[in-house]
């Protein structure tokens, strides 16, 4: 039995679609991270879920337990708001065991339920202070307290980090993958930071414009993203695309031609409904590509001059200019084509490169956006 | 100059901007404050010159009855105006609910606001009228006669204090919608996934965010009710036989009526007394308000 079930909800606003037709099954103990652009719909699916919004069509089942007409408090949900919303007259003792008060349990297990959450988090010394006396990591592990103290069957999380520096963004995220691990709970948790989803996901649900576009662990949808849309929204740097346009297709493959590029000819292509003169879109990612001496044997190549670089360490990212290859979609702005090179780099800025990839690390798209080329392995360290 | 200007303007700029507030204030507030103790310390028609009498005009208030009737009458009228936050709250709360109309119903509680407060003290005063006031209409549609209200001396301040409450109510009102719009909406989401709901809900998650906007409410019906006049004025003068008259209305009474200037400056020190302890406690408030807030 699912922990969280999802059937055909749909949900509008005055004159917009905020969701279309979802449907989502989370397993018990589950961690999903829900990930998207910003009005993408991943926060009102949040809180469809809750019951803080209601749906206009579709059921939501928590538990086996059909709760779509349920109020939030009957939901066996407990929520971790992104403003991380305390009682700001109660203190931290008071927040933590406030649903559970609501909830008319005796005095006794509401002081054991909250000194449990508090050792959990490490707040025991913050028991009688009030938010306002907090710092922002505590306020957000009251938060958490709050959400665990009322031992709900599903966590909800809504952008819980956006608000925390850096530093502690990184020290809380650790923290939520090991009380996931300690409560066992399923947890939904809603993030436009693919790091985050990257990191903490079980399996990740990539929206976009109120639909579902992907649903898969981490390392598959980066692998093996099913359209355009999650190639370029998994991965920084983004994806490099290119535009292109199918010369021939037939049955054992696509031969596509784009400007400044010799012609690739890609195998194992699904090529349903696609036919030869097809605009098309080349993808790819920062990482496949390499600086290619003159007289290397790899495939396509193309020389241009650096634009920038990156020096992130370990790392170096270089922002070449990409004519004349037509980009798009690309986050380092059009007409700059990014390679993630493994080591430390000493090209400079303004010098001439010639950059090639490999066409088996070459994702194709389709005109609908779909993912053309086959499934690739899921990387393995 | 430009030297001197340089060196200067970071107190400069700040006090020329503060400075006609400044001037007015101590001209209209301080200045007339302090000339009114001063004048309480003579004798004096308003016209002629004024006789120092020291404490004189004092002594005679701690004697005169007058005095603790209207005394006795600015406490009923702070008690009954203490009804006026709760009741605006409530009817804020009502009207605040998304229900179809609630905008028109929204806009008739808020019409005594715009009324002068003469117009509403008429307008009471035909209600209280026991010929044809719609108070003997609700009397005579169960067989009964109206009492005079405002010619009996038991009753008189309740009248008048009653009339007063009115555009209270409709003032605290929009004191408490304003503060249910500002409502945080993610403490009311938390809260209703913790469970509350209805009056537990009102209890433990909508009125603790309201007590700022409360305290407010309460403050200044305080100090409205402390000041009461005009609605005296205008529906009794102090009357019958000064039955429900107040300090403020006592002060105009002895200044204008009976050209005692000194004996009335002496009513408005004490009324003033009494006012600065409920400022103080609002003062207070305010700037403890701020500094959380900071």
């Amino acid at each position: 039995m699912s922990s969280v079930e999802l059937r055909k909800v749909d949900k509008h606003y005055a004159g917009y679609h905020a969701l279309k037709t979802v449907d989502l099954k989370i397993e018990k103990g589950e961690f999903v991270v829900m990930v998207g652009p910003s009005g993408c719909g991943k926060s009102t699916l949040l809180k469809t879920i809750a019951g803080l919004e209601t749906i206009n069509s579709g059921q939501i089942v928590i538990n086996g337990r059909d709760v779509t007409r349920e109020e939030p408090g009957d939901r066996g949900i407990a929520m971790v708001f992104q403003s991380y919303a305390l009682y700001p007259h109660m203190t931290v003792a008071e927040n933590m065991g406030f649903g559970l008060r609501m909830a008319n349990r005796p005095k006794a297990e509401i002081d054991a339920a909250v000194k449990r959450a508090a050792q959990i988090l490490r707040l025991e010394e913050q028991l009688g202070k009030r938010p306002k006396q907090l710092s922002g990591g505590q306020r957000q592990r009251v938060a958490i307290g709050r959400a665990i103290t009322r031992s709900p069957e599903v966590f909800l999380f809504d952008e819980p980090l956006s608000n925390l520096d850096a530093a502690l963004r990184t020290q809380m995220r650790v923290e939520l993958s090991g009380l996931h691990t300690q409560l066992g709970s399923t947890m939904i948790y809603v993030t436009h930071d693919q790091v985050e989803a990257m990191t903490m996901a079980d399996r990740i649900v990539i929206l976009n414009k109120g639909r579902i576009e992907q649903i898969g662990s981490p390392l598959e949808l980066y692998a093996n993203p099913a359209n355009i849309f999650v190639a370029g929204f998994l991965g920084a740097p983004r994806m490099n695309f290119i535009e292109a346009k199918a010369v021939s297709v037939d049955a054992s493959g696509v031969s596509v031609a784009a400007a400044g590029l010799p012609a690739l000819s890609l195998g194992g292509i699904d090529v349903t409904g696609l036919s030869a003169g097809d605009a098309v879109t080349i993808g790819i990612r920062p990482e496949g590509l390499r600086v290619v001496e003159a007289g290397d044997g790899v495939m396509p190549v193309f020389s241009s001059q650096v634009r920038l670089v990156e020096q992130l360490g370990r790392d170096t990212v270089l922002y070449v200019d990409a004519s004349p290859l037509q980009t798009t979609n690309s986050d380092s702005g059009t007409g700059n084509f990014t390679l993630q090179l493994n080591k430390v780099s000493t090209v400079a800025v303004g010098a001439t490169l010639r950059a090639g990839f490999e066409t088996g690390d070459a994702y194709l798209f389709g005109p609908d956006g779909r993912t053309l080329t086959p499934r690739k392995p899921v990387a393995s360290t | 100059m430009s030297r001197l200007w340089r060196r200067n303007r970071h107190w400069v700029t700040p006090a020329l901007f503060l400075l006609p507030g400044l001037i007015l204030f101590g001209t209209v507030i301080l200045a007339a404050s302090i000339e009114t103790v001063w004048i309480s310390l003579h004798d004096w028609d308003g016209i002629g010159a004024k006789t120092w009498v020291g404490l004189a005009n004092y002594i005679e208030l701690a004697d005169d009855p007058q005095f603790y009737v209207s005394l006795k009458n600015n406490v009923i009228w702070l008690l009954i105006f203490m009804l006026a936050p709760p009741i605006g709250l409530a009817l804020a709360l009502i009207v605040n609910q998304q229900i179809r109309g609630m905008r028109i119903l929204k806009s008739l509680f808020f019409v005594p606001l715009v009324l002068a407060t003469v117009t509403v003290g008429v307008v009471f005063g035909w209600v209280y009228d026991p010929n044809f006031g719609l108070l003997q209409l609700l009397f005579g549609a169960f067989g009964g006669t109206a009492p005079a209200l405002l010619s009996d001396e038991t009753f008189v301040t309740f009248a008048v204090a009653a009339a007063g409450l009115w555009p209270q109510i409709a003032f605290c009102m929009i004191l408490f919608l304003a503060g249910l719009n500002s409502l945080n909406d993610d403490l009311i989401a938390a809260g209703r996934v913790d469970g509350a709901r209805g009056w537990r809900m009102l209890r433990h998650v909508v009125l603790p965010q309201l007590s700022q906007v409360g305290f407010i409410a309460i403050a200044v019906t305080v100090i409205g009710a402390l000041r009461s006049f005009d609605m005296i004025a205008v529906m009794t003068s102090g009357g019958p036989y000064g039955s429900c008259t107040v300090l403020a209305y006592q002060m105009y009474q002895e200044s204008i009526f009976s050209y005692r200037f000194g004996y009335g400056a002496a009513i408005a020190t004490v009324l003033f007394v009494i006012m600065i302890v409920f400022i103080a406690w609002y003062l207070n408030g305010l700037i403890k308000a701020e500094r959380s807030n900071a």
